[in-house]
């Protein structure tokens, strides 16, 4: 066997997906799954070693990137930021439709308080991907900020998503253009805090780093 | 391992992705708390000599800031989850120092140069022949800050009050944001 361990851990992940409905994010499933792709039982032990929250974070990576090829062919560069977010989070959940059951169990592993690390780990790395998909150039603290809001609209539209019976998940696109639309008040919020501040602080504010003569 | 020479890692150290990532991120942070060092200075120094060559110095960590901001898109790290305190303490540090006196203003330049200076040495050796382009952008920063350090010194640095105690106090504070930058 010559193939990399990246690629055998793909490889049988995609085949135990229809597993997981039925024995969960388990041992059994990924050696059915490694049974079907053509491997020894044993090879599903190797690839797995630490148990259902590494095969969950795995399943999360590899939609990453599956999400990420995508985008690249959809060539979201050209659209608005909020179309980016939206197309990419769209497309995430569309690749997903498929194993729905699976994400569900997922999540309830991540949900698990031992699990929070792998879990909070692997949002951080999606929103992360959608970020740098969708051209994001941020080095301050803003680099935060997008994905701290990122990962609170993507996970909330996921639970939507789980539980939409809509035709096309109708439901969950409108909930997550909402969502979107909420985080577009964000910058309005706080322009109107900072306003208030100024006003406070207004006769307390002598020379400032501007106003010194200070042009970068 | 191989057994080419550089670096020696010892089981522990971030591996040698990470170590460069690491790099970048507190090299960043590092030049954006010096341009807000010396927007502090300028805010509190009257218009003069001392606050000229502030400026100039300012303009040159734009520069610096610039090309690690790319570097920081380009390989996707990480930038320094501390900014917001780097933004504010840097501004103080400058502020307050400036306060004491243009003397103290510079050798606040002084031991932050000083100390960013050895900084940046180290990461060079660290590099060994790894990276030259980074390690190219990091000898040639060097130069400059230890041109800055030089610079402050003309400006009678020296005559700062507690001259040893206020460039010892700044040091330690600079090592500390380094050591902080480099891991969060």
């Amino acid at each position: 066997m010559t193939e990399s361990l990246p690629a055998l851990r793909d490889e049988i992940l995609l085949a135990a997906l229809p597993h997981v409905p039925f024995d969960g994010w388990t041992r059994r499933a990924m050696r059915r799954g490694a049974r079907d792709a053509g491997h020894d039982a044993a090879a599903a032990d190797r690839a797995f070693p630490y148990g259902a929250a590494d095969m969950v974070a795995h399943y999360s990576d590899l939609a990453d990137r599956r999400m990420v090829e995508e985008l690249e062919r959809r060539d979201i560069l050209s659209m608005k930021i909020r179309d980016r977010i939206a197309t990419a989070i769209r497309v995430r959940l569309e690749q997903a439709a498929p194993h729905r059951d699976a994400v569900r169990r997922g999540l309830s592993v991540f949900a698990l308080p031992s699990n929070a690390p792998a879990a909070a780990r692997a949002l951080y790395r999606t929103v992360d991907a959608v970020w740098i998909a969708a051209g994001d150039k941020a080095t301050d603290w803003n680099f935060y900020t997008k994905r701290g809001l990122l990962a609170a609209v993507l996970s909330t539209t996921v639970l939507c998503w789980l539980d939409d019976v809509s035709d096309g998940n109708v439901e969950t696109w409108d909930f997550l253009d909402r969502r979107i639309a909420d985080v577009m008040r964000v910058p309005q919020i706080a322009g109107r805090v900072r306003g208030a501040f100024a006003r406070i602080l207004g006769p307390f504010q002598g020379r400032t780093y501007r106003s010194a003569g200070y042009r970068p | 391992m191989t057994a080419k020479p550089g670096p020696r890692y010892l089981p522990g150290d971030p591996p040698p992705a990470e170590d460069v990532a690491r790099m970048i991120r507190v090299d960043h942070a590092g030049e954006y708390g010096a341009i807000q060092i010396y927007a502090g200075q300028l805010a509190v120094l009257p218009r003069g000599t001392a606050s000229a060559a502030v400026r100039k110095m300012a303009h040159q960590e734009e520069a610096h800031l610039d090309r690690f901001a790319r570097m920081i898109v380009e390989r996707r790290v990480r930038p320094t989850v501390f900014a917001p305190l780097w933004h504010v303490g840097g501004y103080m540090l400058g502020a307050g120092t400036a306060l004491l006196g243009a003397p103290a203003a510079m050798a606040c330049t002084v031991a932050v140069e000083e100390v960013i200076d050895a900084h940046y040495g180290a990461q060079a050796a660290r590099l060994g022949d790894r990276e030259p382009a980074l390690k190219a952008t990091i000898e040639e920063f060097q130069a400059d800050e230890r041109a800055h350090r030089d610079t402050a010194m003309e400006h009678e640095a020296r005559r700062a009050p507690a001259y040893l105690l206020l460039t010892g106090a700044v040091k330690a504070v600079s090592r500390m944001a380094i050591w902080i930058s480099e891991r969060f």
